[in-house]
């Protein structure tokens, strides 16, 4: 296939006209929903409902039904808060950075990506809150004045991850907002109901499209794009802090920031593309959310897999130049320990399985690109739990040597974690228009003046 | 209307030529006078010169690469800028030999009688010692220059045919590169900086001096384009928002090295193990406590405040001004990075002097290859088929 | 929604961008101030061609942003560093490296909700449901795909027909005018809203009493308070003795007291010295403890005149001669074991303590016994202070 470079690839297919874009998006929420919709509801739900069962009965019994033990005091809660932290980057960083960075290919996905952002990070908070076994204590997390006259030690890294994701998910969420305002008002001016019409005036806030709101509003977009980039960066630095200020061999490396940032964007297309493939050929959204958007999905997570193969490589060769046997023992023991099967997944599915698209054939296979995100999900699990767990399970003490193994708790939870995030994202994709009618409008072909006029 | 809306070909002043000829002898001459009156002091001045130079044209060949990966299209107008400084890359295999001829007094780990002593060391013999750091070295040159080479012939050819397959051929070497590019910056650093001090270790170091190779490049570049576009050398249809991609673009890669350096402090300074906190105790005695707090300011604090407004990321005079003192910052870093490594018994104002010796006989060699090159080739990659949608990009 | 016959303005709709920019751009050049482009997406060059000056609203973020971070920092400061200072890992109190994160997620939280909340009150005046151009079917064609422009009345050089006028020379679509929405009475403070608010307020009462008076101390969430443990006197039915508590094992000895050697003995065999020199800190603590435990039987200076009266045999002086001749150690050797009716004080007062009482007692003794030469000599030393 032979490409014109001297011309931009359409962000839209098929050549629609402004009223088509917004029908093919709004029309969704206004039929009732159908069979396969209570279908995919009733699956998540029960998946949902096993996590509120594990959940209770944690409660009610505390942590100690758990897996966990001496040495492996962190297992499955701090790996599911990493995994789902880190599938939330890719929402933020999709509508911040790409719009830096002026990719109009992201208006296309950007709005699914940063619901699923809210939330993933929402299925993260609340693994932080149940490890305590007693979460109605969780507001001791937060610095208020109170009858000890303590506040919270600022200098914890656990401190700094309350700070840094609760400010992410009211950035994220505000983000969001101010990305909807527009679309409320367009589903306002289209709704015929009457009930639906006051909700959506509600949240439009009164939006009139007026030119000198327009002005503002892209402003503060831009600066809010400015300052979530940053954030995101930050959020996940500060969750690898939880690892790596500690002086645990394994945990403590100063790779781990950017190494676990880039874990987190490789993570959070994968599941985009995962979540993606299944909306687009849903909601008949092929023209909008098209091949090529998943292909340069598919480049960046190459390019996030490749960085993490290198933070990987980088990890063992340095242990090994450290010259600190505790250090040389931990990689080793990752890779040849009783661990090894989780190290080995982590490995091909993170470093291996994203090779294959290198190749702009499978690059573009629906097919090959779900088995290959999916892959890179499970790595991407397994690459937390490697982290902890096998740092962990071998301590300084041989004496205090242990194994985890998970019991149906630890596996109900995460299975949860999963049924809340898709109930989220199926009740979503049915009350909201999964793709900006607005961005997606000022992106289509002929949106824009054209400024071959002397006009700059 | 039309001639002036179109890239017509000029040939760049001879005073460049005779300003880099200048700072060459210049620094060369300082050079050997340093050389005679501190041999030590001298070649770790080279040393930092070296990589230097190294972090700039090769950082430019990655911009070069990253063009063609991203697709980005503002950059073309100016990539030959990028393309121009990159191509000092085959004239760095002679700069190295002075430097594997003084390995005895730069690196630690090459004395014998020193490793004898030491288990550490003994342990990472395998890897630092003088032949297969010879080869590495080696390896790395051999790969930029096959791929500067082969990426910057397809460019140039381009100019005559037009031909759009080259643009297809350099996005596939440039995939090719841009990891072998990382791996190989990362062991360049590793081997000539990392190893001054052999007993201290650091996953991010590699990371660490990508950014601030890239903050290099980019300021050179910077620099260049802003001058050339000043002085009308540049496609006459580059506008405002060219010049503010490449603020924003240093603006970013600010934040991402202060983001790096932070982050590899920070993680030392918490974790507070002995065998690692005595490399940045080094640069907190005496007088390097004043160069660690000077470099935060001079290479953050300073570039940030002044990059952070959008007017300021398109102001051509900002932007020249911000370019220097980044360059001169990334000199400090590498400076930072590599002197308190060197134990000279002599010191005083005179010898500080002589130290910008190296560094402006870099700058002097830069700005020739820069002219000689714009002799024979365009400033402007006039056959690349994305060069109009380059000029017609608007934010 | 119903319209009033006062008019709001004149809205001319467009079908292409370029359209509107050109319309927009005759509009401005007019010198109409009062105006409104409404476009279903933000059109480029629309700010030059409306001559908008740039949008200020970084100066609110810029101004939180920087107040967020200097609040954090001070705030960490003075929890960390003044108000509670704590050594965590050997880290200084201020730990600047170690702020950073909390100052950096402040300030990124405070620009980002400023910029937001400043643009929707300030710039844009919002929430504002009742705008005049709100339910017309101008704005419903601009929110789909058509580019409108609103001249209001209320601009200085309006005119209808003039500004109908100018809008025919351009490539219009169509042209309208839109009047002002009937008015529409609100009473706030309706009884149903009143009852409504009252409602909320028991009911969230109830609840925040019920939650954390109720709830908060039963099955599980008590479990902390009702431990599975033994409490101090209680009794137990593991040990045969029924005892909860346990003795220590034989031959245990606490942390800090040295054994005396010659417990249970009648004299020592080797009178211990006073470790402790006579420093008037040794006195003071000598004479509280003697008047705190000794005074009562042996008298404020050691006469034997007991406060006890009749109810408790009254001990000896020390002011006797077999007293005063008693080495330290065996006044000591009496504290420690007790002697006749006297029970041991081991358990009451410490080594030093004990020391001290001694150098008390001695000092007394020599009071009682001064010569009149000594008693002269003091006299004198007293006065000289004195001066």
């Amino acid at each position: 296939m032979n490409i014109d470079y001297s011309r931009e690839l359409p962000v839209i297919q098929g050549r629609l006209s402004l009223a088509e874009i917004e029908n093919l998006i709004a029309s969704p929420l206004d039929e009732k929903p159908g069979k396969k919709f209570f279908i995919a509801l009733s699956i998540s739900l029960s998946l949902l409902f096993i996590g509120v069962l594990s959940v209770g009965y944690l409660f009610y019994k505390g942590t100690g039904v758990w897996g966990l033990n001496q040495p492996v005091g962190w297992a499955f809660d701090i790996t599911n808060f990493v995994f789902w932290v880190g599938i939330g980057h890719a929402g933020t960083l999709i509508s911040a950075i790409l719009f830096l960075l002026r990719q109009k290919w992201r208006t296309a996905i950007a709005r699914f990506a940063e619901a699923m952002t809210i939330f993933a990070v929402m299925c993260a908070g609340i693994f932080p809150v149940i490890h305590t076994g007693r979460p109605w204590l969780a507001g001791y997390l937060l610095p208020y004045p109170n009858q000890h006259h303590l506040w919270v030690n600022f200098t914890s890294p656990l401190v700094w991850d309350v700070f840094a994701v609760s400010t992410y998910f009211t950035v994220s969420l505000v983000f969001w907002y101010i990305g909807l305002i527009p679309d409320f008002a367009v589903l306002r001016d289209r709704t015929v109901s009457k009930i639906k019409k006051i909700i959506y005036s509600i949240f439009s806030l009164g939006w009139r499209n007026s030119h000198r709101n327009w002005q503002h509003y892209e402003k503060s977009y831009m600066l809010l794009a400015g300052f979530a980039t940053p954030l995101v960066l930050s959020v996940h630095t500060i969750v690898s802090f939880d690892f790596a200020v500690s002086i645990i061999p394994g945990w403590h490396t100063t790779i781990f920031p950017p190494y676990f940032v880039a874990g987190a964007i490789f993570s959070g297309f994968a599941m985009v593309v995962t979540v993606m493939i299944f909306v687009r050929k849903i909601f008949d959204l092929e023209k909008i959310i098209t091949l090529n958007h998943l292909e340069k999905m598919n480049k960046v997570i190459l390019a996030t897999g490749m960085m993490v193969g290198y933070a990987y490589a980088m990890e063992f060769f340095i242990a090994w130049y450290s010259g600190n046997p505790f250090e040389q023992f931990v990689f080793i023991n990752r890779a040849l320990g009783p661990y090894a099967w989780a190290y080995w997944i982590m490995v091909s599915c993170n470093v291996i399985s994203p090779q294959i698209f290198w190749f702009k054939k499978l690059r573009r296979s629906i097919p090959i690109m779900l088995i290959v995100v999916i892959l890179v999900n499970v790595g991407m699990w397994f690459e937390r739990f490697v982290i902890t767990v096998t740092s962990l399970h071998r301590d300084f003490l041989p004496s205090s040597w242990g194994y985890f193994v998970p019991t149906i708790f630890d596996i109900g939870t995460l299975l949860g974690s999963f049924g809340l995030f898709f109930t989220l994202v199926i009740l979503f994709t049915k009350t909201l228009p999964v793709v900006s009618i607005s961005e997606v409008k000022a992106v289509a072909e002929g949106a824009q003046p054209s400024h071959h006029g002397g006009e700059h | 209307m039309q001639s002036n809306n179109s890239y017509t070909k000029k040939d760049l002043p001879l005073d460049l030529r005779n300003l880099g000829f200048t700072l060459l002898v210049g620094g060369i001459i300082l050079g050997v006078i340093a050389f005679f009156l501190d041999e030590t002091r001298a070649i770790f001045n080279y040393l930092l010169s070296f990589v230097f130079i190294v972090s700039i044209v090769v950082g430019c060949l990655f911009l070069v690469a990253l063009e063609y990966v991203a697709g980005a299209d503002w950059s073309t107008p100016i990539r030959r800028v990028s393309e121009f400084i990159s191509s000092f890359i085959p004239l760095l295999v002679i700069l190295v030999i002075p430097l594997l001829f003084s390995m005895h007094d730069l690196f630690h780990w090459t004395h014998e009688e020193a490793v004898e002593g030491d288990k550490i060391l003994q342990g990472k013999s395998p890897y630092l010692n003088i032949e297969f750091f010879i080869i590495r070295t080696v390896l790395f040159f051999v790969i930029w220059n096959l791929f500067y080479f082969i990426i910057i012939r397809n460019s140039r050819k381009q100019d005559k045919t037009g031909d759009q397959s080259l643009t297809k051929k350099n996005i596939i070497y440039s995939a090719i590169f841009i990891p072998l590019f990382t791996i190989t910056i990362t062991f360049f650093s590793i081997d000539w900086m990392m190893s001054l001090e052999p007993h201290w270790f650091s996953t991010i170091f590699g990371v660490y001096f990508f950014a601030g190779s890239v903050v290099g490049a980019l300021a050179a570049v910077t620099l260049a384009t802003v001058l050339l576009k000043e002085k009308g050398y540049l496609h006459p249809k580059m506008v405002d928002d060219h010049y503010y991609s490449l603020g924003a673009l240093l603006f970013a890669f600010i934040n991402f090295w202060g983001y790096i350096a932070f982050s590899q402090y920070l993680l030392i300074w918490y974790a507070n193990l002995p065998e690692e906190t005595f490399w940045f105790l080094a640069r907190w005695e005496g007088g390097w406590i004043f160069m660690s707090i000077f470099l935060i300011i001079i290479h953050f604090v300073v570039p940030y405040s002044l990059l952070l407004s959008q007017p300021a990321k398109m102001d051509p005079k900002r932007l020249k001004f911000v370019s220097i003192w980044i360059l001169f910052a990334h000199l400090i870093d590498l400076y930072w990075l590599i002197m308190p490594q060197m134990h000279s018994e002599k010191s005083g104002y005179f010898y500080t002097i002589l130290e910008f010796a190296f560094p402006i006989a870099a700058i002097g060699g830069l700005i020739l290859v820069f002219f000689f090159n714009s002799k024979k080739q365009n400033l402007v990659p006039v056959g690349d088929p994305k060069l109009d949608r380059g000029l017609n990009f608007r934010l | 929604m119903n319209r009033s016959d006062k008019k709001y303005g004149v809205a001319a709709l467009f079908n292409s961008p370029d359209d509107i920019i050109k319309a927009a751009k005759k509009v401005t050049e007019e010198g109409y101030t009062k105006y409104d482009v409404h476009t279903p997406y933000p059109v480029h060059g629309m700010d030059k061609a409306m001559r908008l000056k740039p949008s200020k609203l970084g100066f609110i973020t810029l101004t939180f942003g920087l107040a967020g971070a200097a609040v954090a920092l001070l705030f960490m400061f003075w929890a960390m560093s003044i108000y509670y200072p704590m050594i965590i890992g050997g880290k200084p109190f201020f730990a600047l490296p170690a702020f950073i994160p909390v100052t950096f997620e402040v300030t990124v939280l405070l620009a980002t909700l400023s910029t937001v909340i400043g643009m929707i009150t300030f710039f844009f005046k919002y929430p504002d449901q009742k705008h005049p151009l709100h339910d017309t079917d101008y704005m419903k064609k601009v929110s789909v795909d058509k580019f409108g422009i609103c001249i209001e009345v209320d601009d200085p050089l309006f005119n209808e027909e003039k500004v109908k006028e100018l809008f025919k020379g351009l490539p219009f679509e169509s042209i309208q005018t839109i009047f002002h929405p009937a008015e529409e009475k609100h009473t706030v403070l309706e009884p149903k809203f009143l009852g409504f608010l009252a409602a909320v307020a028991i009911v969230v009462s109830f609840g925040t009493y019920v939650a954390l008076n109720k709830i908060l101390y039963t099955v599980p969430f008590d479990w902390m308070m009702e431990q599975p443990r033994v409490d101090a006197q209680s009794k137990s039915e593991f040990f045969t003795d029924g005892f909860g508590m346990r003795t220590s094992v034989e031959g245990t000895i606490a942390r800090g007291f040295i054994p005396y050697e010659f417990k249970g003995m009648n004299e020592p065999t080797v009178p211990l010295s006073n470790p402790l020199k006579p420093t008037k800190e040794v006195f003071e603590l000598g004479k509280k403890k003697y008047l705190s435990f000794c005074s009562p039987c042996h008298g404020n200076y050691g006469d034997g005149d007991s406060r006890l009266g009749e109810n408790f045999p009254k001990p000896p002086s020390l002011h006797s001669a077999k007293a005063r001749e008693w080495q330290d150690g065996n006044l000591y050797h009496i504290i420690v074991n007790g002697q006749n009716v006297m029970p041991s004080y081991e358990t009451q007062l410490t080594r030093d303590e004990r020391w001290a009482i001694v150098h008390h007692i001695r000092a007394l003794q020599k009071a009682k016994n001064a010569s009149e030469q000594e008693i002269q000599l003091v006299k004198k030393e007293s006065l000289e202070n004195a001066k």
